[in-house]
């Protein structure tokens, strides 16, 4: 493909108007207004690589991208970017080492070798991002240039791809290797700071301060009528953190644990109970027709009654405290799950189950293959619905008929007058339900990589 | 988030002749044919083979809950019951559909209002709404107003993420399609916002009736059953099951459990029916 | 698949030993004791081993009804399918087996989202217990190598354009040494242009391996640049209407479509497929 551009001369240097013209042929620089690509020109350095030459090796320090002005250079990711195999040869107009301009102690992911003599422009990194801190507006596009391109010409690297998340507000994992952790930290600033530029978080703070001051207010300074009964802002954050507290409930207390431990106990033995069965005869239900059609109108008639109208029926039949609550948490998760994963199979594409069975693969193996995996995402959003669903009814459980827990703690400390442990009690429950939520959802994106990896290239 | 699909679809008139020919309306029957008489035979064991089974041995017979069933039937107190818990979804539900839509909507809309109420309202949302029942009942002057609140919250939640959620899913060329044929704000509000969230409306409604039930009786139950309340705000659907435990009146608890069912049955299918009918387009596919 | 070796060494006129498809007066009515409608209607065609065999005719017109019967998701009402001579489904068995010896590809494709083109490439020998693991990944490696695949392999399909994916699929397909290749409106979805390459990469995967063709579109462009033959069907119920023999000769690429001959076949066969279309229109207008 390349033309022959040994007339420039080796070493002699392209002048500004050649190398410009070179970076207006590249990817992330072709949208680049003249005066500032002229500006960029002037930081690119122009360097030639005898065949052979190692540009750099993974895992080396990155300060400079380059792009290349003639001959062929071999590209290939490392183990890190999760495609070993992705080897490719990149000429004029391709711009590779864009590692560099993730954060200011970025590492190779690739390792890279002049296959033929090789012309480059090398440009520093640092420079390139002091220049769009004068330019942001061409920084950005530069940015989301650079961005389209990486996910354009490579196997998207799983760590670009799980980052996808944290815009969504997920909490961002922490994970054991290094290299790629510091890379999706390097990509979290870029995203946070974009964030902080936005108007978002000041609406948010702004949402929150109003809602609090209302509290404080309504019930401390003005003592409205009705609102004077609460426990106010202050004497609330005052009890939670408290060594000493009044009411006997607050962080420092260890009774404040076993509650939330003992509530999370049941919600998870309830869960997973729920979970195992659940998809199992959710999976059967959607792939059997026989058994759908025997067994679903009976759980369609039972599913009307509210969970909680189950309590003293349960209470009858288990006795004891501790397995009414399980069971009354568990009820609510099984419908939850069962159903979804039921639709879950229903939303398979038919021509999914027919490709495996003329590829030739028999009933269990379609059931392996396809029916299981092509429902997980149903699943998992059953399951997420299933852990709301799993709190609602254990709150209620455990306020009716519990010896600890966090719904215990709601009722009893309303009968005997430790209002503010109310709204600890509350927001405590809150916080945990809410984790627990995520937790599940975090594993969802776990095991469904190929999901995650299909909407990250559906954009953003 | 609003992933619950409601499935359910009752047959009309012209369907119904088709369907007794149907062999899945056959299976339908024998499905809770079977189920039922299970729970006869599981239930009347040690009546019959002097042995219990474990848990379902317990549980009152259909045919005993049958007999309580038509005794309670045709008292007046039994019927108060329904009407009471009818009357506190209603007052719930309806506060909700009426302060959750404009709501909703309003986030949608706005982007500054969204950016100052929806993490907010994100952050309260993992309290379930029966942690409040001490709250609200210490707030509201009236046990009734208390419950009513309570259940407010319970549809409330579900009806506004909804609401934002259609709303954020109509298609950007409606708006470019409206636009380009002279439509001011006002008008894409009133004719590509408002039915284009009106499926998710009635979706999030259909949802929200479901957790407005579950909240119903477990409000009456915790109020009404708890010695800590006096008897101002007892009755109630809830109250008659936790009565009747109390009073030992087993059948009754069944029969409790069932009226619920066929109650909160009963309001769901109406908003999804009025769903279908107040949306036409939905209904070709 | 041995006893029809056997019977059928003689190459056919394409160069193929086997995939010889006979469709020998087929119905099939959907719904017999309620609406009863009729979707193929005495269907006859016979279909030499290797050949790119076009069927055209409109959209719901019952084409794939007829690769349904091929492929065994569907049976037939009467009549009878072969394949090299054995029989696939006829008198006392509506429906054929589903196997890997007659591979679909389906129209909006049907890759397993779930699995990495690799090893969806690999999946049939795996799950036929045919080859072990290791083997099928290498002959699903080198296989898609060769059809210049290599850099998708560990990318999950929905990461690749759709027509790359097309081409994976294909490669699926190929790996099971199948007799028939039933293509369904495999292209239906692509703009004009990467049309254009699949036609091309799909004939030259042809060459490689004289796999018999059963495409069905509706677009006429597609089925003259690529078909032996073309079958133009009538609009519901289907038959054929009009088979075509293109004569344009093989290796083929982009230059036929200029060709005066590609021409005066595209003029040819025209009018009878814009008489069944309009019939296929005004029939769905009223139902409707």
């Amino acid at each position: 493909m390349t033309t022959d551009n040994s007339k420039t001369g080796v070493g002699q240097g392209l002048d500004q108007a050649a190398k410009a013209a070179l970076l207006r042929e590249t990817m992330p620089f072709k949208t680049v207004p003249d005066a500032t690509l002229r500006r960029i020109a002037d930081l690119a350095k122009e360097e030639t690589l005898p065949a052979g030459t190692r540009l750099y090796n993974e895992g080396d320090r990155a300060d400079d991208l380059f792009v290349i002005a003639s001959g062929k250079i071999e590209h290939a990711l490392g183990p890190e970017a999760e495609a070993s195999k992705l080897v490719k040869m990149v000429k004029r107009g391709d711009v590779i080492g864009w590692a560099a301009l993730l954060s200011t102690k970025q590492r190779r992911l690739a390792t890279t070798v002049a296959e033929a003599d090789t012309q480059i422009l090398r440009i520093n990194a640092q420079k390139l991002r002091d220049l769009f801190q004068n330019d942001q507006q061409t920084g950005d596009m530069v940015m989301s240039r650079f961005a389209t391109m990486i996910k354009e010409d490579y196997t998207l690297p799983d760590w670009l791809a799980k980052t996808r998340s944290i815009g969504e507000g997920t909490v961002a994992r922490s994970e054991a290797e290094v290299p790629v952790s510091e890379s999706r930290l390097a990509l979290l600033g870029y995203r946070l700071g974009l964030w902080v530029k936005s108007p978002k978080p000041y609406l948010m703070i702004t949402g929150f301060t109003a809602v609090l001051l209302f509290w404080h207010f309504s019930v401390d300074v003005f003592e409205w009528p009705r609102f004077r009964n609460m426990p106010g802002l202050v004497e609330v954050i005052t009890e939670w953190l408290s060594r000493d507290p009044i009411y006997g409930l607050s962080v420092w207390t260890p009774e404040y644990y076993t509650h939330i431990i003992v509530s999370i106990r049941r919600v998870f033995i309830a869960f997973l109970l729920a979970t195992a069965l659940g998809v199992t005869l959710g999976l059967f239900m959607g792939w059997s027709k026989g058994v759908r059609e025997f067994v679903f109108p009976v759980f369609e008639t039972l599913r009307p009654v509210p969970i909680l109208a189950w309590v003293p029926l349960a209470i009858i039949i288990f006795f004891h405290p501790e397995s009414t609550v399980i069971f009354l948490t568990f009820l609510a998760s099984f419908y939850a799950t069962a159903l979804n994963t039921m639709l879950g199979v229903d939303s398979i594409d038919e021509s999914y189950s027919r490709a495996a069975s003329c590829l030739g693969a028999n009933k269990w193996q379609v059931f392996r293959h396809v029916i299981v995996p092509g429902a997980l995402p149903f699943i998992f959003t059953g399951l997420q619905i299933s852990v709301g669903v799993a709190w609602f009814s254990l709150v209620a459980a455990e306020m009716v008929s519990g010896e600890f827990g966090l719904g215990f703690v709601i009722n009893t400390s309303y009968t005997m007058v430790k209002y503010p442990t109310i709204v600890i009690g509350m927001i405590t429950l809150g916080a945990v339900g809410y984790t627990t939520s995520a937790m599940v959802r975090m594993l969802g994106d776990h095991l469904m990589q190929w999901r995650v990896r299909e909407l990250a290239m559906g954009g953003r | 988030m609003s992933a619950q699909v409601m499935t359910h679809q009752m047959p009309g008139p012209g369907r119904l002749r088709k369907m007794m020919t149907n062999q899945r309306f056959y299976r339908a029957i024998t499905g809770i044919l079977v189920f039922i008489i299970l729970w006869e035979v599981g239930a009347r064991s040690e009546q019959w083979a002097g042995f219990a089974f474990p848990w379902i041995g317990l549980v009152p017979p259909p045919t005993a809950v049958l007999g309580a069933w038509s005794t309670v039937f045709v008292e007046s107190s039994y019927w108060m019951s329904w009407l009471q818990s009818f009357g506190r979804v209603l007052a719930g539900f309806t506060a909700a559909v009426l302060l959750g839509v404009p709501l909703g909507l309003a986030m949608a809309v706005s982007r500054t209002f969204n950016g100052l109420a929806f993490p907010t309202f994100e952050v309260l949302r993992p309290i379930p709404p029966l942690a409040w029942v001490p709250a609200a009942i210490i707030f509201w002057p009236t046990q009734e107003m208390a419950i009513a609140f309570v259940t407010f919250l319970g549809a409330f939640y579900t009806i506004v993420i909804n609401v934002v959620g259609g709303a954020k899913s109509i298609d950007i060329r409606y708006f470019q399609a409206a636009q380009s044929m002279g439509s001011n704000g006002a008008d894409i509000f009133r004719r590509i916002i408002l039915p284009g969230v009106m499926p998710s409306i009635f979706l999030g409604a259909a949802v929200g009736m479901g957790i407005t039930w579950e909240v119903v009786v477990a409000a009456e139950m915790i109020s009404g059953g708890g010695s800590q309340i006096g008897g101002t705000a007892g009755g109630g659907l809830g109250f008659f099951i936790w009565n009747s435990y109390l009073g030992g009146s087993y059948e009754l608890i069944v029969v409790g459990m069932i009226s619920i069912g066929i109650a909160g049955y009963l309001c769901s299918s109406t908003i999804r029916k009025t769903g279908t009918w107040a949306t036409p387009w939905k209904r070709l596919r | 698949m041995s006893a029809v070796m056997n019977r059928n060494t003689q190459p056919s006129k394409y160069g193929a030993t086997r995939g010889a498809i006979q469709i020998k007066n087929v119905d099939k009515i959907y719904d017999p004791e309620g609406a009863a409608v009729k979707a193929v209607d005495n269907c006859t065609l016979d279909i030499p081993a290797g050949e790119i065999c076009m069927v055209v005719g409109p959209s719901g017109c019952g084409k794939t009804t007829l690769l349904n019967a091929i492929a065994g998701f569907h049976s037939i009402t009467s009549g009878e399918i072969t394949l090299d001579g054995e029989l696939l489904c006829g008198p006392g068995k509506p429906q054929a087996e589903p196997g890997s010896d007659r591979v679909v590809v389906f129209q909006n494709g049907a890759l397993f989202p779930w699995k990495t083109n690799l090893e969806n490439v690999a999946f049939g020998p795996i799950v036929q217990g045919k080859m072990s693991k290791k083997e099928a990944y290498e002959k699903a490696r080198s296989l898609m190598a060769d059809a210049g695949l290599g850099r998708s392999e560990r990318n999950y399909p929905g990461e690749i354009s759709s027509g790359v994916r097309r081409r994976v699929e294909i490669v699926r397909a190929l790996m099971n040494d199948p007799a028939v290749l039933l293509l369904d409106e495999p292209y239906r979805a692509l703009d004009s242009l990467t049309k254009s390459v699949m036609h091309e990469s799909l004939l030259e995967t042809y060459y490689k391996n004289k796999v018999t063709i059963f495409f069905i579109t509706h677009d006429l462009e597609e089925a003259i640049f690529l078909g032996h033959r073309v079958v133009i069907m009538t609009s519901r119920p289907c038959r054929p209407k009009k088979i075509l023999e293109v004569d344009i000769p093989h290796p083929r690429d982009y230059n036929a479509l200029t060709s005066t001959r590609f021409r005066e076949l595209m003029d040819e066969t025209m009018d009878a497929v814009h008489e069944e279309a309009v019939k296929a229109f005004e029939a769905g207008e009223k139902e409707g």
